[in-house]
């Protein structure tokens, strides 16, 4: 048997299921200062009466690393940069406790300033001074060539054993400084609350006498185990989206191009599967509107929901992104869209009356009766999301391409079902999917197809490996690992081997079995380099994975 | 004008991993490959001034519009061509459309030794990409643009397309032909009879620094562009002027070229040459999409560069100011000057070309004829002869400029009607830019294409 819970910003679900059978499932209110208490209360509802014993896995998603964030209730970090020549420095002077070190490295990995020694020193005693503990260290191109961000690491250790001290290149491998500059931070800053939370949950799970595995959600759709993810915490940043668009897998037909509109208090969020697969953003996730390198889904955050005030502006019907209270019909104190839907028949929440009561008095002022206002608001709100759908679509087809095929296969995509989780999606679903060509569906269990979503996730790592084979090194970037080729026969396959073997080795310390053969390759890229009319060597870049996607199907509910 | 404060600046990249001329070749895969490492790590895409586009491919009808391919389009063009020219269309439009402020076609295969007449590859060439934008853009209203080319190489593809044009000016700088391929662009090369001046080559020595670079943008081109006035600009961004290209013998530096891009101010920038794949590449083209889009790139430098490093004689600062006052004379007596009687048949103006295909190893025989009208700038035939090898080709090609007369449009295509019966020519082209319509025949088959929006 396995749970899943899923703690969303108003409700905490959680959902017990054994193979593709819901057994049960809870709701109960989210209360923000006490993340743990919602949780372990969603838990013991759905674990009543069983054997605990038979408790296989439990997955958590939860909001706790974006509360954190968004609150900005974490730890002053100081931050050690080595940018090197390139965009100007008053451009990272910007944020707060930045300090700029000397030296650089090239992209192939050659040093060509080199560090200095007596400015690291004095750096290191100014954040000393400051009396912070908690220091990043990030290089321009440092994931292809750790030794700088190790150096200043080791002197820092050296001198101040007690610092937390992390290094760029662990935490964010891909090419992209400012992004691996924030990813960092936000690692640095997030860990000590984060280790707080997981050791109240262990604690609270051995009380219970609960020995099941415990995995966390990732941004991507993948989970981790609960102690690893101690080392990664932003990892499990905007779970949320992610779990209900698992959710949308596991219950609906496999293979399908769904769209998955999760309609909350006052905000939409929208994600894409295509043909089975979860989409996932280009970028990494945005957080306090920078870029991270986090992968996560491609999630879109609309600012309208079930409880947006509506309001009357000029001759028109306004949405606002506010959220006055519950709606009108559920005892709120404005009308709503919640309203509009129950006034049309088209939901069964709330109290009739109300609704219409609602709907008349904002129709009254524009001249229109009840229904004409809730039709009226319905479509605003069925516009605004199909519009931000196609938008969507549109750039996922635009995603740049660096190679010819890529350039040549690009298609356009129209989705076959509009899939709507989350309380109040069911009345505003079926006219998406009128007004887009394809079919609704409203899986069995949509309330909390995110505990569902959570309970089928499934463990995901991926380890990438970059080889220079004529200046005779590899890196894996996950583990900032460095080491020499010997030899002359090294070659993309010794690569891939390489990955692989690191790749179910890294996993084994997590707990993980991983088989060779159900690794995925996502990215192979191999470049002769040419000096004169010769071959000089190679640039041998791959990455490999752990298969994505859920664990089982769920039931087969739906319309 | 238009307005261009708060917009971004438009950037295809577009490296091309899987194209290549031969695997050894200049031209190769892993040319942006640096390129790509460094702009990425960067994160300057992120940033808010700079907006990434997807490129998409030009079609058959906008390569037509510029070139006479032999025998057709698709047999001088790879997927690749189309990609790069595609790139260059859809940024000028998204520029002109006033959606972005400027642009940069960061793409290959480059096309600036292309020229009207394509039997095969030149310089790396096969089809003029900024010459097909730039007769997009004329299609889309632009009346007058101007397109600076800061390749090392002259850029004698583009040269030979717009030389009988009025409305476009070309200005190349480039190191001295005497000492570097294609051997032309030298300053009396001005333009045909029709369009005195608005070709402007300018011969830089070998060893040319930044500093003399910057007095030919700010003593020449700057105020010829002003004269000018041109609706568009655009610049052919070669970037084998580096102190370490691997052809050229130029000194400039990504400073300088982030410097001469702040001034020409080009609507857009497309890609052009430059083979020192990670010792210039890389820097200058960061350099050029900072300078683009406003961003401080005062922080971007080579390695194993200092400000001072590279030192130019004094003779040689002197011949460039002499080769400024030079030209400056020559664009003072624009419209001025009535072609030479020598090259007057009746009402045609005519030359003869030798143009040999380096990659291809073609050599092609052209007769050049204007007509001299006075109410446009005249239709335009080119009688060509190629030889490959044992392959001989013989075609006609007539060219109808956008701005002509009705009475040149006639006699055009009567022209291609009577050239089409006779059995002297492989291929007879029509080139209408004026109805935007693109025919080819083949004698052999008689059959004739028609290519139209």
């Amino acid at each position: 048997m396995y749970v899943g819970v899923d703690v969303g910003g108003t409700y905490t679900d959680a959902a017990l299921l054994d193979g593709g059978r819901v057994l049960a499932t809870a709701k109960v209110p989210t209360r923000k200062e006490e993340l743990i208490g919602s949780i372990l209360e969603a838990m013991d509802n759905v674990l009543e009466n069983v054997d605990k014993s038979k408790l296989k896995k439990i997955i958590f998603s939860t909001t706790m690393i974006t509360n954190l964030i968004a609150e900005r209730k974490f730890d002053d970090v100081d931050l050690l940069l080595i940018p090197g020549p390139g965009l100007s420095h008053a451009y990272y002077k910007l944020k707060p406790n930045i300090h700029i070190l000397s030296g650089a490295i090239d992209f192939r990995g050659r040093e060509t300033v080199r560090l200095n020694e007596q400015e690291i020193l004095s750096t290191i005693s100014e954040i000393a001074g400051k009396g912070i503990r908690n220091v990043g260290v990030i290089g321009k191109f440092s994931p292809r060539n750790t030794s700088h961000e190790k150096y200043v690491a080791s002197i820092i250790s050296g001198k101040y054993p007690e610092w937390q001290i992390e290094v760029g290149s662990r935490i964010a491998s891909q090419l992209n400084f400012p992004r691996r500059v924030e990813t960092t931070y936000l690692t640095c800053a997030t860990r000590a609350p984060y280790r707080y939370f997981i050791n109240s949950v262990r604690q609270a799970l051995e009380y219970r006498k609960i020995s099941a595995e415990v995995f966390i959600l990732k941004a991507d759709g993948g989970t981790l185990p609960l102690e690893g993810s101690e080392e990664l915490p932003v990892e499990t940043i905007f779970s949320g989206p992610a779990a209900s668009t698992l959710g949308v897998l596991a219950l609906a037909p496999p293979g399908e191009t769904a769209v998955v509109v999760d309609i909350g208090g006052t905000t939409t969020d929208l994600a894409l599967i295509l043909s089975g697969e979860p989409l996932l953003s280009s970028k990494g996730a945005k957080v306090m509107e920078q870029f991270t390198q986090v992968r996560a889904l491609a999630v879109k955050s609309i600012a309208v929901g079930g409880d947006s005030a509506l309001k009357k502006v000029g001759s028109k019907i306004s949405i606002s992104p506010n959220r006055l209270g519950p709606a009108f019909c559920m005892g709120g104190p404005a009308p709503t869209p919640t309203d509009a839907l129950r006034t049309l028949g088209l939901s069964t929440i709330g109290e009739r009356e109300k609704a219409v009561e609602a709907m008349a008095i904002l129709g009254e002022s524009l001249g229109m009766s009840a229904v004409e206002a809730a039709r009226i608001v319905t479509g605003q709100v069925v516009d605004m999301l199909t519009a931000e759908i196609d938008n969507m679509f549109l750039e996922w087809e635009q995603e740049p391409a660096y190679r010819v095929w890529e350039v040549l296969q690009k298609h356009k995509v129209r989705p076959d079902i509009i899939a709507g989780v989350g309380g109040g999606s069911e009345g505003f679903v079926e006219q998406i999917a009128t007004k887009m060509g394809c079919a609704p569906f409203i899986p069995a269990h949509a309330a909390v197809a995110n505990a569902i979503g959570a309970a089928v996730a499934m463990p995901t790592m991926q380890v990438s490996l970059r080889a220079d084979t004529e200046q005779g090194y590899y890196i894996i970037k996950e583990e900032a690992y460095q080491e020499k080729i010997r030899g002359r026969s090294f070659n993309e396959q010794k690569a891939l081997d390489l990955a692989k073997k690191s790749l179910i080795e890294w996993a084994a310390r997590y707990g993980l079995e991983v088989k060779p053969e159900e690794i995925e390759v996502t990215h192979q890229e191999v470049f002769n380099m040419i000096r004169g009319w010769n071959t000089s060597g190679r640039l041998i870049d791959v990455t490999v994975q752990t298969p994505r996607g859920i664990a089982y199907k769920v039931g087969n509910g739906g319309y | 004008m238009r307005k261009t404060s708060g917009k971004q600046t438009g950037l295809i990249f577009f490296p091309a991993f899987d194209w290549a001329i031969s695997p050894t070749h200049p031209e190769r895969e892993e040319r942006l490959l640096y390129t790509r490492d460094q702009i990425f790590e960067e994160g300057i895409i992120d940033f808010p001034q700079i907006a990434e586009y997807t490129p998409s491919l030009a079609t058959e009808h906008d390569i037509s519009r510029t070139h006479f391919c032999v025998p057709g389009v698709r047999e001088q063009t790879t997927e690749a061509h189309l990609i790069a020219s595609g790139a260059a269309i859809l940024l000028a439009e998204e520029v002109l459309s006033g959606k972005i402020k400027n642009a940069f076609a960061l793409v290959r295969p480059p096309g600036h030794h292309s020229m009207r007449v394509v039997h095969g590859n030149r310089g790396f060439c096969n089809i003029n990409n900024e010459a097909i934008m730039v007769d997009y853009l004329r299609r889309r209203g632009a009346k007058r643009v101007a397109i600076v080319d800061t390749d090392a190489h002259h850029g004698d593809g583009t040269q030979d397309i717009f030389w009988h044009d009025p409305d476009v000016l070309f200005i190349s700088f480039h190191q001295d032909g005497r000492t570097l391929y294609p051997g032309t662009g030298f300053t009396y090369e001005l333009g045909g009879p029709r369009a005195f001046a608005r070709t402007i080559n300018i011969p830089l020595p070998p060893g040319t620094t930044d500093d003399s670079l910057l007095y030919v943008v700010d003593n020449l081109i700057l105020p010829v562009l002003g004269d000018f006035n041109p609706d568009f600009v655009v610049n052919s961004a070669g970037q084998d002027n580096h102190y370490t290209d691997p052809l050229g013998s130029l000194k400039i530096s990504a400073q300088g070229y982030a410097r001469l891009t702040e001034k020409i101010h080009p609507d857009i920038a497309v890609l052009e040459g430059g083979y020192a794949i990670e010792t210039a590449l890389p820097y200058v083209n960061m350099a050029i999409v900072m300078a683009l889009a406003g961003l401080d790139y005062s922080g971007v430098q080579e390695p194993d560069y200092w400000p001072g490093r590279f030192k130019e004689s004094s003779g040689k600062t002197k011949e460039i100011r002499r080769i400024v006052e030079e030209l400056l004379k020559h664009w003072e007596k624009r419209d001025r000057v009535a072609p030479g009687s020598g090259n007057i048949v009746g009402k045609f103006y005519q030359r003869e070309k030798r143009i040999y295909y380096d990659t291809d190893h073609i050599e092609e025989n052209q007769l050049e004829k204007l007509k001299l009208c006075d109410h446009c700038p005249g239709y335009l035939t080119i009688d060509s002869a190629a030889n490959r090898g044992y392959n001989h080709n013989k075609v006609l090609c007539i060219s109808v400029p956008i701005t002509a007369c009705s009475k040149c449009c006639s006699e055009a295509a009567e022209l291609y009607h009577k050239s089409k019966k006779t059995t002297s020519y492989n291929y007879v082209y029509l080139q209408d830019k004026a109805a935007d319509i693109f025919y080819s025949f083949e004698s052999g088959s008689k059959k004739e294409r028609s290519l139209e929006r």
